[in-house]
């Protein structure tokens, strides 16, 4: 990068910590016996149905985020996060009360794990309750998949063959945030500090585990127009799938609060992005995915202003579509949505990219 | 090699031009749209991304494509070349400006062997001070950059009002864009402020959402709906089109109402019209009447730099925006700062406007003037006379001839606002503190005019005495009035027998206003003989030899070479070249070393060579600020020369 580039960085990494005020330090000491958040929804793996559990456990949070670097701009998960970390016991409670809420499921079932930072790094989840929890799930016979969310850093050779060995063949899947394959729009744009070579090098380690990795690919970070997004995430679910990921999950930018997202927002500077895009990307990654990886997208905030939204008046259709495409794969799902809006897509695509004017 | 090149012509920072891409031609203004389809605007688009063809185009650079993609991507050898930048991230703050500068500063470099730096574009930021902005911008000359773009989101709020500052610290000889969201009203502001190529991509959008832009309105189209009559012919079917052909409709119709009004603000230009038409446009928005005051009061100077001398010969002057229009703050600026009145006046008349310009040659003005003479005879020399109107405050007899006052024109209610009548006081003030404290006023006026003298009588040391407060100053009881006070003043005063002397008064009054406090009374010294008549043309000599003539059309006084020899030490409007003498009827900008800045279009001015001496007079066609910027275009176009 040009000196220039490295001071555009270093002015978002300042620009991002500024953002979050004092929203990190002001959070307050959570029941550290209950998980942040935990629910279910029907699920799919391989061609069976079933139900999947998604638990966000309460911890301290994203390291990254919780330092001077400031975090993602669009980030502010750790807010769902505690003050205080909670202990091994602690956090295996949790880990036991969210499982409640399988009582009544039955197999097949997924488990996802969430801490809004990262479940293999032991700052946040020490080994023994990371392991305490595997085993928990391990036990379990009706649990077939799960999935673990961590930044590629995390993904080593060893704490790998210890989640393999404990998981036994359950299919395993790691959840990474390559958010861009670009290293300079996840630099610059994200402020996520790990470069392309980090998550190849995670996936492969993966492989050799028989772990499948699962890239989170960010639509339309901070300072790129709709098209440079459309574009940028197009190429990266290209470059996901090529380092051998086995699940794309689009994650369109939601406004969240202390973000740099949220302050160009408040601006008039930022513009989630158009339920068209996400539909675009999907249709492309799944062309781009043939069989080798599996296609999926859960919007947060979904024709919401805050959220990936269109003209108001076809959201419900696009969203319906999408939740329904990530169950089912089937892409046609796409070929009965239309809208008048669709032309104002279509110029914002090209005038916001030529004057450089968010479009809203 | 691309270039811009200024022409003829001004009517505030609005100018003609060509801007020349290789060897395709356009004359700016220009409008620029997304669709070729229209021969009046220039097509544009990012590169690798939007169509490209065979026309030349505006290509913006996408942030990040390295330099050996861009002739992949299909880069046309004469496409001029928009410099990459981040959206929204200039307004982190100021810091981030400067840093999407120096991205491009960057970029120039690391492209000039595949685009030559003539062809580039740069971006300008939001939240950028002046003074950086005019360091950063010089950076890019020195590399030879010579065009910017300014964003404008089209809430006309502070980020447009930004863009057209910022624009105004643009060397004169740079090609200015105006791109994002524009409405067709706000295409003659932004033309008069000077820019060059205006953006037509929110025809495009309003299109999109079904919407009919108007020239100063619009309207949303709904299938079913009453609509407006459209002439046009697009809009002939537009009752029975669906919805995609509604769009398609809707972007011809738009389009053209961007060509449309972008020829009505040329040709207004070319008549000296378009501040009229600026102004005109203020009833659009409250947003488009506060943008516009806040250019007035924010980059005064700006629009006035470029604003001629003379203009239209009826200058409407309708609301409160014109109370500060440059042609009417610059007449009120040199009258308080450079006219001196005639010596020897005893009396002050005040009188009020007529409709008819010159005021003399109208009705009542000619009553006033033959009661003045039934009553004080071979006295009438000692008065002085003066006219209050809005919004230029006073006009002087001796320059009613002069532009805008023997031109302006304005509705006639008799009601004044409270900002005209203490622009009338002020410039009343200032004037008779230039007289003798032992004058006396006679205020001949009644209604708003009396209004004026009455704010400003605690503020003038004379005495004043009112003649008519009750009635209009024209009826003939009230030049009754006015007769029998200047009897009684003409015996009170003991007023001695004074011809008047209206031709020396005239020349004197307006050399001092045309060329600075002193001009009057070295080009008219006691010496002096004038000949001629005021409304026709008065020629002025010292012994003999023809100094210079007032030109009544004009207002304004010619120099023979002598009269500009005489006040040349006045070391004001003085144009130097590099040259010895001046060849040919012009002096082209190329030739000229140094201008004085105060010199605007239409202003006599005096040529210097390279050894001081006074060698051609003439008369300026551009500002002097362009004299020395730009590279070409004529800048003066010579009356008098010396002959070798």
């Amino acid at each position: 990068m040009t000196d220039t580039l490295e001071q555009i960085q270093s002015a978002v990494k300042i620009a991002s910590f500024k953002s979050r005020g004092r929203s990190v330090e002001k959070r307050r000491a959570k029941n550290p016996n209950k998980p942040s958040a935990a629910w279910t929804t029907p699920s799919r793996i391989g061609t069976e149905s079933g139900t999947a559990l998604s638990i966000v456990l309460s911890t301290i949070g994203c390291a990254h985020a919780r330092s001077d670097e400031g975090g993602c701009t669009m980030c502010s998960y750790l807010l769902d996060g505690s003050s205080r970390n909670p202990k091994s016991d602690e956090l295996f409670n949790q880990f036991q009360d969210a499982m409640s809420k399988l009582e009544k499921e039955s197999a097949p079932l997924t488990v996802k794990i969430y801490t809004s930072g990262s479940f293999l790094d032991t700052e946040e989840i020490p080994s023994d309750a990371r392991n305490r929890i595997l085993k928990e799930i391990a036990d379990d016979d009706r649990i077939r998949k799960v999935v673990l969310e961590s930044r590629p850093e995390y993904v080593q050779d060893s704490i790998l063959a210890d989640v393999r060995a404990i998981l036994d063949d359950r299919i395993i899947e790691i959840g990474m945030g390559l958010e861009s394959s670009s290293d300079v729009v996840r630099s610059l744009c994200i402020n996520k500090n790990f470069d392309l070579k980090a998550f190849r090098e995670a996936v492969e380690i993966g492989k050799k585990h028989n772990v499948g990795t699962r890239a989170y690919v960010l639509l339309k970070p901070p300072f790129l127009t709709e098209r440079d997004a459309l574009l940028d995430a197009q190429q990266t679910v290209r470059d996901a799938i090529d380092a051998g990921v086995s699940t794309i999950s689009l994650n369109p930018v939601n406004v969240q609060s202390s973000t740099l997202v949220e302050k160009l927002w408040k601006k008039q500077r930022y513009r989630p992005p158009w339920l068209w895009s996400v539909v675009e990307v999907l249709r492309y990654a799944h062309d781009a995915a043939k069989d080798s990886a599996n296609v999926v997208c859960d919007p947060a905030a979904a024709g919401k202003k805050r959220g990936t939204h269109n003209c108001g008046k076809c959201d419900s259709d696009f969203i319906t579509a999408i939740r329904q495409f990530s169950l089912t794969s089937d892409v046609q799902v796409f070929d009965n949505l239309a809208c008048d809006c669709k032309s104002l897509w279509k110029h914002t695509l090209s005038h916001e990219d030529l004057s450089l004017l968010v479009h809203r | 090699m691309t270039e811009f090149r200024v022409g003829r012509g001004h009517d505030g920072p609005a100018r003609l031009g060509e801007y020349i891409m290789g060897t395709e031609v356009f004359e700016t203004p220009l409008l620029a749209g997304p669709i070729f389809s229209h021969t009046k605007v220039l097509q544009y688009g990012t590169l690798g991304r939007d169509l490209s063809n065979s026309r030349p185009t505006i290509a913006a650079l996408p942030f990040g494509m390295k330099p050996e993609e861009i002739d992949k991507a299909g880069l046309g050898d004469i496409d001029s070349v928009l410099l990459p930048s981040l959206i929204s991230f200039s307004s982190l703050d100021d810091q981030a400006s400067v840093l999407t500068l120096r991205h491009q500063l960057d970029t120039v470099d690391e492209i000039k062997e595949t685009v030559d730096p003539s062809r580039l574009i740069v971006r300008i930021p939001e939240n950028i001070d002046n003074d950086v902005f005019k360091s950063c911008i010089n950076d890019f000359h020195s590399k030879g950059v010579r065009a910017a773009a300014f964003m404008f989101d089209g809430y006309l709020g502070s980020t447009d009002l930004d863009s057209i500052i910022l624009r105004s610290n643009l060397p004169a000889s740079w090609l200015a864009l105006a791109l994002g969201k524009i409405a067709p009203s706000t295409v003659p502001l932004l033309y008069y402020t000077g820019f060059d190529v205006i953006d037509t991509g929110y025809a495009y959008e309003a299109a999109a959402t079904g919407v009919r832009l108007w020239r100063n309105d619009s309207e949303h189209i709904e299938t079913g709906k009453q609509q407006r009559f459209c002439s046009c012919m697009h809009c002939e079917s537009i009752a029975e089109a669906k919805h995609s052909e509604i769009v398609e409709i809707l972007q011809n119709h738009n389009l053209d109402v961007y060509v449309s009004i972008l020829s009505e603000s040329v040709l207004a230009m070319k008549s000296g019209r378009l501040r009229w038409l600026v102004e005109s446009m203020t009833h659009v928005s409250p947003n488009q009447a506060s943008i516009q005051r806040q250019v007035d009061k924010q980059i005064y100077s700006f629009i006035e730099e470029f604003t001629p001398t003379t203009g239209a010969d009826n200058v409407p002057l309708i609301g409160p925006e014109s109370y500060n229009s440059p042609v009417v703050k610059r007449y009120r600026d040199f009258l308080a700062a450079r006219y001196t009145p005639p010596e020897g006046k005893q009396i002050v008349l005040l009188l009020p406007c007529s409709a008819k310009k010159p005021y003399s040659d109208s009705k009542s003005h000619r009553r006033f003037l033959e009661t003045i003479e039934s009553a004080l005879g071979r006295a009438s020399g000692r008065v002085a006379q003066v006219i209050l109107t809005s919004p230029l405050g006073i006009v002087p007899r001796e320059l009613e001839r002069i532009f805008p006052a023997a031109s302006y024109d304005i509705p006639v209610t008799g009601d004044w606002d409270a900002e005209e009548t203490s622009l009338g006081a002020e410039a009343l003030i200032t004037y008779l503190n230039k007289l003798d404290p032992s004058c006396t006023v006679v205020a001949h006026v009644s209604g708003g005019y009396l209004g004026i003298v009455k704010a400003a009588e605690s503020r003038v040391s004379q005495s004043i005495i009112y003649t008519t407060p009750e009635a209009s100053a024209t009826s003939w009881e009230s030049r009754q009035a006015l007769q029998e006070t200047l009897v009684d003043l003409k015996r009170v005063l003991q007023l001695k027998d004074t011809p008047p002397k209206h031709l020396e008064e005239i020349v004197r009054a307006t050399a001092d206003f045309q060329f600075g406090t002193g001009a009057g009374n070295i080009l008219v010294p006691k010496n002096a003989k004038l000949g001629g008549k005021p409304y026709r043309q008065i020629v002025c000599r010292i012994d003999k030899e023809q100094i210079c003539s007032f030109i009544a059309d004009t207002g304004l006084l010619s120099l023979t070479l002598s009269g500009a020899k005489l006040i040349a030490p006045l070391n004001r409007y003085w144009v130097r070249l590099d040259a010895p003498i001046v060849k040919g009827g012009s002096i082209f900008a190329v030739g000229i070393k140094e201008a004085d800045s105060s010199i605007r279009p239409g202003d006599e001015v005096i040529v210097l060579n390279n050894q001081d001496e006074v060698i051609a007079v003439g008369r300026s066609e551009m500002s002097g600020r362009e004299m020395c910027e730009l590279k070409r275009g004529r800048a003066v176009s010579v009356r008098h020369k010396v002959e070798v």
